[in-house]
């Protein structure tokens, strides 16, 4: 008989359990789980979503230069200074900024000079040139910005050639916010020049022209003695950024906007210091910083060696990363990589290893 | 000693790759299971835990990695965690999906990361014993959950009643690529565990620990769906729906569960038992989603 009573005071406590918290979670449904103040999960990078656009208009907004109207459903918004990179029908992906309207949900447009490859091209533009025709389907993954355009009273942007498709929606941005703003659009000509024509109808003469066959180089001395509070954003060939830089007053850089886009494979070879082994590797053109690292530390994690499944990320601590992953947020690119694909933009880096 | 090590089946190893994925969740509709909010629900549950979950196990096996002194073993733990890795990307990407249809994930989601960043996370342990003892609870913990996995991943790769109830086959093909990555690699949570510690009783109280918090958090995560779905009127949701749907078989059914349990519990069990490679290396290479989409 005590086994009964036991069996019936068992059972009676878990009806009476059962009542509790029935009616703890009747009043509050997720209790009594706390929750993370920033959620991580939720937000989806999208790195296994494709988004595919239709290519609905072509448009030729100077010599040489394509412009495409990218169409899709419920594409992400972005901001001035965004980019996305484009999967061409050969595979390659290059990035592009895009140059329309922010404002437009459906519509994305970008624009690109035809590079030759007796000037270096690798084939992109070409692409691009050829094959994009109205009605050809592309996938696009971004929009990412690495050249957001901060709150300023006001604003200089330097512009050469092509480097003018992520000036032109700053340029707009900044008109409507009321700001003063000017612009140093620089060109081999003016017919070469996309979207001259709405700039200097939209600035008039805040817009300083300088087309290299009527007026040779642009005159930069006047950055010497722009305010601290003016912001000075720059894209456009690497002459052209670094004569911007060497203009600025002394402790000041330009925000900048570099066109070199991921080479295929390998690119220049640099050094990786493993700051807390206290070692330093050759990282040679054809090889990648997973691969030359490894023989240092073998126990490095690792998998898809392509740059999605984020495994071998790494703490950055110093140098400039030439991201080339396909995962990695904006925020998270500051300083992590992944070193399966990602390789340096100047001579060194350090790595938290 | 407890320690009778099973002997896995050979034939069923394979090298472990993460695949690149893309799944397009554009016309995917709330109810992917048509007219079946509850089997829709219960399944979403996954979306829920696995995004924490998988990042988890990814956290806790690079911990572990230092600690493996079979090469094999080490090849297949960094393949199990490059696939964990991608597996936890793909179920979040589904989440945005979910909101824009007018089902806010993130009351719940944000409990599922306190739960495994906080709850399970690393804690402030002195090195040494205390810590390792944490490592290998947490390695134990996880080799029960992939036992579930690698059971709803064999579940799935057959559970042609969804196809005949005109599932959608984006979802079908998510669930399907990832419960075949989850059969192929089935056997790496349980061999690590083996490897690193093996006792007996550590496997019994983690497995009891996993399957009670499973069943914990997957009929909640049922229950905060149903409630929150902004098309449904009548929001409950209960056992015998769930039973019932097992013997439809549109979810796993009940008696399978629990005859999966003794199977884990006993001493000579090893994954490579259940499952079948086969199926899934070959369902693997016609998934549209797990060859780049489309």
């Amino acid at each position: 008989m005590p086994r009964l009573a036991t069996v019936a005071l068992a059972a009676g406590a878990a009806l009476l359990l059962r009542r509790a918290v029935r009616s703890r979670m009747r009043s509050a449904p997720l209790w009594p789980l706390p929750a993370l103040e920033t959620p991580v999960s939720g937000y989806g990078r999208g790195a296994t979503v494709p988004r595919r656009v239709l290519v609905t208009g072509r448009a030729v907004p100077a010599e040489g230069v394509v412009e495409l109207r990218l169409e899709g459903e419920r594409l992400p918004a972005w901001e001035p200074g965004a980019h996305i990179d484009l999967v061409l029908p050969s595979g390659e992906v290059r990035q592009y900024s895009l140059c329309g309207d922010p404002a437009r949900p459906d519509v994305y447009r970008i624009a690109t000079r035809l590079i030759g490859e007796e000037h270096g091209g690798r084939g992109g533009s070409r692409e691009v040139h050829e094959q994009l025709h109205e009605g050809v389907e592309v996938e696009i993954r971004g929009p990412r910005n690495r050249f957001p355009l901060t709150a300023a009273p006001s604003y200089v942007f330097v512009a050469g050639g092509i480097g003018v498709t992520p000036v032109l929606p700053m340029v707009r941005a900044a008109e409507a916010a009321g700001a003063d703003w000017r612009l140093v659009y620089c060109g081999r000509s003016r017919a070469s020049m996309p979207y001259l024509a709405d700039l200097v109808r939209l600035g008039g003469d805040r817009v300083t022209v300088v087309a290299q066959d009527e007026s040779g180089h642009p005159d930069l001395g006047f950055l010497a003695s722009v305010p601290a509070e003016t912001a000075v954003y720059c894209c456009g060939p690497e002459g052209l950024m670094a004569a911007v830089t060497a203009a600025m007053p002394e402790g000041r850089a330009p925000r900048l906007e570099r066109f070199s886009g991921p080479a295929p494979a390998g690119g220049t070879a640099f050094e990786v210091e493993l700051r807390r082994s206290g070692r330093t590797v050759a990282v040679p053109a054809d090889r990648s910083v997973l691969a030359a690292v490894r023989e240092e530390v073998p126990g490095l994690m690792y998998s898809c060696t392509q740059g999605f499944c984020g495994t071998c990320v790494q703490t950055v601590l110093e140098g400039e990363v030439d991201h080339r992953d396909e995962l990695l947020t904006e925020a998270e690119r500051a300083d992590s990589m992944l070193i399966c694909v990602s390789r340096c933009a100047g001579r060194k880096l350090v790595l938290d290893l | 000693m407890s320690n009778t090590q099973p002997a896995p089946v050979a034939s069923e190893h394979v090298a472990l790759k993460a695949r690149k994925v893309a799944f397009d969740w554009q016309e995917t509709p709330l109810h992917w299971v048509p007219g079946d909010p509850f089997t829709t629900h219960t399944i979403n549950v996954l979306h829920l835990l696995l995004p924490a979950g998988e990042r988890w196990f990814v956290h806790v096996y690079q911990q572990a990695l230092p600690y493996i002194t079979d090469d094999r073993l080490r090849e297949d733990v960094i393949g199990f965690i490059g696939q964990e890795a991608v597996h936890s990307q793909a179920h979040d990407d589904v989440l945005p999906h979910l909101r824009r249809q007018g089902l806010d994930p993130t009351p719940y989601t944000a409990q599922v990361d306190w739960f495994f960043e906080k709850l399970l996370g690393d804690r402030t342990l002195p090195p040494g014993r205390a810590r390792r003892w944490w490592l290998m609870e947490r390695v134990a913990l996880i080799a029960a959950i992939e036992h579930y996995t690698a059971f709803l991943g064999d579940w799935i790769l057959n559970a042609e009643e969804l196809d005949r109830r005109g599932a959608d086959p984006m979802m079908l093909d998510l669930l399907r690529w990832h419960g075949a990555e989850e059969v192929e690699h089935r056997s790496v949570a349980f061999e690590l565990f083996m490897h690193l510690d093996g006792g007996y009783r550590r496997r019994a109280r983690t497995w009891a620990l996993a399957f009670g918090t499973l069943v914990f958090l997957w009929q909640r995560g049922t229950r905060f769906f149903m409630e929150n779905d902004p098309g449904l009127l009548d929001p409950k949701a209960s056992w015998a729906d769930f039973y019932r749907r097992g013997r439809a078989g549109v979810l796993p059914s009940t008696p399978a569960v629990l005859r999966s349990v003794p199977r884990y519990l006993s001493r000579s069990y090893h994954p490579s038992q259940e499952g079948d490679t086969a199926q899934a290396v070959a369902y693997l290479a016609a998934s549209p989603g797990a060859n780049g989409g489309r």
